[in-house]
């Protein structure tokens, strides 16, 4: 008997040190207190390495779970994840509503510049509309271009395109072999689609991080070597490469109706840039896609629509005018004007009252360009930073017809062989 | 002189007080670090700002810890938050009034918006001038 006590002892001893030596390793919890939610969260106890995601969402302020949800008390990885909304990736449209979305983030109006969820949702960069039509009109299924599908259904009463609702689109009831196959092979380069991911320069995110989350260098020097990285960042200094993780990464094979991708390899920025077979003048192709083409033909103005032509509508004559007309300007006196918002979330320029920037042919300030005393402008790139200098068409020996304002036209005299 | 030897009964004896001692011991430590936990203290509301006479008339000084701006004028002192009712984020004080480094609201000198995408003013926070000689600040 004694000697079964002497051996409870002993456990009982054993089964203590055993607590608190679990006690002392296990793993401390690192609190954060977010001043919007003010609620308590262990996220950063393992991912306190993470970068700040973006200046406008400082983890002081938002915390993680209130963008990516998350059970914000478990230390354990499995439990601390299972209820994230999104995965990696909270900007998927899947879910972008629940961790982007409210009146004061990104889904409240266009008066406030806060409607990005509504504008890329019904954008044609998600519908994929245009090419849906443009397809099932190619092969008879559809008597007009107009878009009848989208990648998904949408409403959209308030459109002010004439298109109130889309349907989704779905091969499997297209009679027509092509648009089955068009459908099982071609439907990878939306916003929503999960991309190809190769390992490779073409990699990116789906929604709003496809071009907010930049996972491809910046800079020629890593093109085709570069890998996609995950990477917490969000950014609306966003490189050309990252447009052409979609708009440059190969074709669609009309006559297969498979996609091919892109073989050659470029050693300069000229090469890299859009498709091979396009012209350009020097300026296409030393800014950034984003130094010309503006928030509302990135993302929509809100409104279904049936064509990338239908949204799409910057022209050289937008910052260079013609030769009887100067490029629309603004005088900056309202302090709300949408040019200070945009500047100060990628502060390549100090924008002030009274400063003149060119505007488009829709009010859209080209926030980056700046009306010198001179009659020049300066432009500077959005996501490099670089300053250009620009002289307008008119007074110029241009000898173009100012009624041929398409790119096509300038290029005729302006185009860079590669 | 004779060696005493130690009986088995004792040996036994000894053994299990020894090891109830240290399990007692061990389970006394951890029931104190047990009743001694602190969970995460509350947000403070009311913060301790020292004298009067610390502040300068005239001064605007920057109480991080709050974050607020305490304002000393000719008629007493007055407390701005520099939290920006917005989303939240600290706004940064500038010569001409505050802005915030997130999504750039701007507010004037008296914290009223001087442009969006904050709709509100920043908050006047309360300043006593205590019985202890201090002046308390109130978030709340």
């Amino acid at each position: 008997m004694r000697r079964l006590i002497v051996i409870a002892s002993a456990l009982l001893l054993l089964t203590l040190l055993g607590i608190a030596w679990w006690d002392g390793h296990r793993v401390k919890p690192i609190a954060l207190i977010p001043t919007l939610t003010g609620k308590e969260e262990y996220c950063l106890t393992c991912h306190s390495d993470l970068p700040e995601i973006s200046k406008s969402h400082p983890v002081k302020t938002f915390g993680c779970v209130i963008c990516h949800g998350g059970e914000p008390l478990a230390l354990d990885a499995t439990l601390a994840h299972s209820t994230l909304r999104g995965g990696a990736n909270p900007a998927d449209y899947s879910v972008v509503q629940a961790n982007c979305g409210g009146t004061n983030c990104h889904s409240g109006t266009a008066a406030t510049f806060s409607d990005d969820i509504q504008r890329s949702t019904t954008s044609i960069q998600d519908t994929y509309a245009g090419a849906i039509a443009v397809m099932r009109y190619t092969y008879g299924a559809q008597s007009s271009l107009q878009a009848q599908f989208g990648t998904s259904a949408i409403q959209d009463p308030l459109s002010t395109s004439g298109i109130t609702s889309l349907k989704m689109f779905d091969p499997q009831t297209e009679t027509n072999p092509e648009l089955r196959l068009f459908g099982q092979n071609c439907l990878t380069c939306h916003l929503s689609a999960q991309p190809l991911q190769n390992g490779g320069r073409y990699d990116h995110f789906t929604g709003c991080a496809a071009c907010h989350t930049p996972t491809q260098a910046p800079d020629l020097t890593s093109v085709n070597t570069k890998t996609a990285t995950l990477v917490h960042q969000l950014t609306t200094a966003i490189p050309y490469t990252q447009c052409d993780a979609c708009h440059n990464r190969g074709n669609y094979d009309l006559r297969t109706m498979t996609f091919q991708p892109r073989t050659d390899t470029a050693t300069t920025r000229l090469q890299d840039y859009y498709q091979p077979i396009a012209q350009f003048t020097k300026c296409e192709w030393t800014l950034d896609c984003i130094d010309c083409h503006t928030r509302t033909e990135a993302m929509g103005d809100g409104s279904l629509y049936s064509s990338k032509l239908d949204i799409q509508y910057i022209q050289c004559q937008t910052c260079h005018g013609t030769l009887t007309s100067l490029p629309k300007t603004r005088t900056l006196t309202d302090p709300n004007d949408l040019a200070f918002r945009l500047a100060q979330l990628n502060p390549v320029v100090t924008l002030q009252l009274g400063d003149t920037i060119l505007v488009t042919d829709k009010g859209e300030p080209l926030w980056n360009t700046r009306l010198l005393p001179d009659g020049t402008y300066h432009l500077v790139g959005k996501a490099t930073g670089q300053v250009f200098t620009f002289k307008p068409v008119m007074g110029s020996g241009c000898l173009q017809n100012p009624d041929d304002q398409s790119s096509a036209s300038c290029h005729q005299c302006h185009s860079v062989q590669r | 002189m004779r060696e005493e030897k130690l009986s088995r009964r004792d040996f036994l004896k000894l053994a299990r007080n020894g090891l109830l001692t240290l399990s007692g011991l061990l389970g006394l430590a951890g029931l104190l670090r047990y009743l001694s936990y602190q969970s995460q203290p509350p947000v403070p509301t009311e913060f301790i700002l020292g004298a009067p006479t610390d502040y300068a008339p005239g001064s605007r000084t920057v109480l991080s810890q709050v974050p607020a701006l305490l304002i000393r004028s000719t008629s007493g002192f007055t407390a701005l938050s520099l939290v920006c009712p917005h989303l939240g984020c600290t706004v940064d004080p500038q010569p001409d009034g505050f802005t915030c480094p997130c999504h750039g609201s701007r507010f004037g000198l008296q914290g009223q918006v001087v442009h969006g995408p904050a709709g509100k003013a920043l908050t006047v926070l309360r300043v006593e001038n205590a019985p202890d000689g201090k002046l308390h600040l109130f978030t709340n």
